[in-house]
């Protein structure tokens, strides 16, 4: 026999276990809003750094973004889950080892993406907000932030959506998120086929209502 | 505590190192390859005025594009030789994988780069007389070429650093090739480390080589 024209579908193996499914999306939601979070707060201090008129911050935060973004996520996620503990003697839980790196990962990301919308509010504005007498701090908060959030917002829903995808990586460091329960699940029922297409569908279900944001925010603020 | 390094290791293995790095690249070089061809396929398909090839390309790219790469590789190695009954190679079925996935974002980027021609300028160009296909050759596609190889420069970076989940479905690119380093000489540490550098300093110079596209192809309208 080489070819299985017909293969028979059972999907009642993964309809049983998808309680367990279920759990390994909710690990996956969690491990995702937590390095989206941490990853805000380090992109944004990573941005200010980087535009900060202080030449040593700024090497140091270009290095950390195009160490992160050189560099692929599984390498450093198997980097700081087996070479750091060795380093530090110190192990890490999964959980914390990538939730960090994650955060680190996306914060790069983040922080060009703060950058470039800062940037991209013209210096003539900035220079005549300073010349109209506002302070640098009511420049930022008044011209330059309320412009520029509204044209990150945009690359930023398309960083949540690769966020949601990469987070599937960890699952490499044993964190039992969504990918990680499905390749128990398909090794315990010997249904890969059933399994890995519904996961599959999860993935598409928490993800595509993002890219349908995604596309709407790239046309309601980007578009020429 | 203080940890002996021991850096020999990594000039010992190199050469295995080095293998990886050859199949790393060569996978690369190859799932581009046939995205490029691929993804301008589906590009035309999603803009074609024929309502069904519309949806399966749109369907396909959202498909791709909404799933991780990691599933996509461990369904396409695992499931689908359950599927049809055809077993690929793991070198096959990872590059199958990465190209079928990188296709999907290709697509995009030719589409966006066709509709940024302003449709004036079809207009005119239809008005002065010019076939659909002319129209096509001579106005459209020249400018959307312009704009679309810097963001095919980014997905080279990206897809580069992305064929590292090959090593999963032991694929013996650099990312594999480390591990059974890492795991023969128990010298985690020094291993993971260098491949870090290793990734950095191969891809750090690539994406400067981007940056310098996005200025020298910046549209200007």
């Amino acid at each position: 026999m080489t070819l299985a024209a017909i293969y028979s579908w059972h999907f009642q193996a993964v309809w049983n276990n998808l309680p367990f499914l279920l759990l390994g999306v909710k690990t996956t939601l969690l491990v995702t809003a937590l390095s989206l979070v941490f990853g805000l707060a380090v992109g944004l201090v990573a941005a200010l750094l980087r535009l900060a008129p202080w030449r040593a911050a700024n090497l140091l935060a270009a290095f950390y973004i195009d160490l992160f973004r050189s560099t692929p996520l599984l390498a450093q996620l198997v980097w700081a889950f087996f070479a750091l503990p060795i380093l530090t003697g110190h192990s890490l839980p999964p959980l914390a080892a990538g939730t960090g790196v994650l955060s680190l990962y996306v914060g790069a990301y983040l922080a060009e993406i703060y950058r470039a919308g800062i940037l991209s509010v013209s210096a003539g504005q900035r220079h005549a907000a300073l010349a109209i007498g506002m302070t640098g701090a009511q420049v930022m908060r008044r011209i330059i932030l309320p412009q520029a959030v509204v044209r990150m917002l945009p690359p930023m829903a398309s960083t949540l959506i690769s966020l949601v995808k990469d987070s599937s990586l960890v699952s490499i460091i044993s964190v039992a998120e969504l990918m990680f329960n499905a390749q128990s699940l398909s090794a315990v029922t010997l249904r890969p086929v059933e399994v890995l297409t519904a996961v599959g569908g999860l993935y598409f279900f928490l993800t595509y209502p993002f890219s349908l944001i995604a596309a709407f925010l790239h046309r309601r603020y980007l578009a020429v | 505590m203080r940890y002996q390094w021991h850096f020999q290791v990594i000039l010992d293995n190199l050469p295995v190192l080095i293998a990886g790095i050859q199949l790393t690249v060569a996978v690369s070089a190859l799932s581009m390859a046939i995205a490029i061809v691929a993804g301008m396929a589906v590009a035309l398909a999603r803009l074609s005025s024929h309502r069904a090839l519309r949806w399966a390309a749109y369907a396909y790219t959202e498909f791709f594009r909404d799933t991780p790469l990691l599933m996509q590789v461990i369904w396409v190695f695992y499931a689908l030789p359950l599927l049809t009954g055809i077993n690929l190679s793991r070198f096959a079925a990872g590059t199958l994988a990465v190209s079928s996935n990188l296709t999907a974002f290709l697509a995009e980027i030719y589409r966006a780069g066709i509709t940024s021609v302003s449709r004036g300028q079809e207009e005119a160009a239809l008005a002065i007389g010019m076939r659909r296909s002319q129209v096509y050759r001579r106005i459209i596609l020249p400018q959307a070429v312009t704009r679309v190889i810097p963001p095919l420069g980014s997905m080279w970076v990206s897809l580069f650093k992305d064929t590292s989940i090959l090593s999963v479905i032991a694929v013996a690119e650099l990312m594999y090739k480390a591990r059974l380093v890492a795991v023969d000489t128990f010298r985690p540490l020094e291993i993971y480390t260098a491949v870090a550098v290793i990734y950095y300093l191969l891809a750090y110079p690539q994406s400067l080589g981007v940056n310098y596209l996005y200025g020298r192809f910046r549209v200007r309208e």
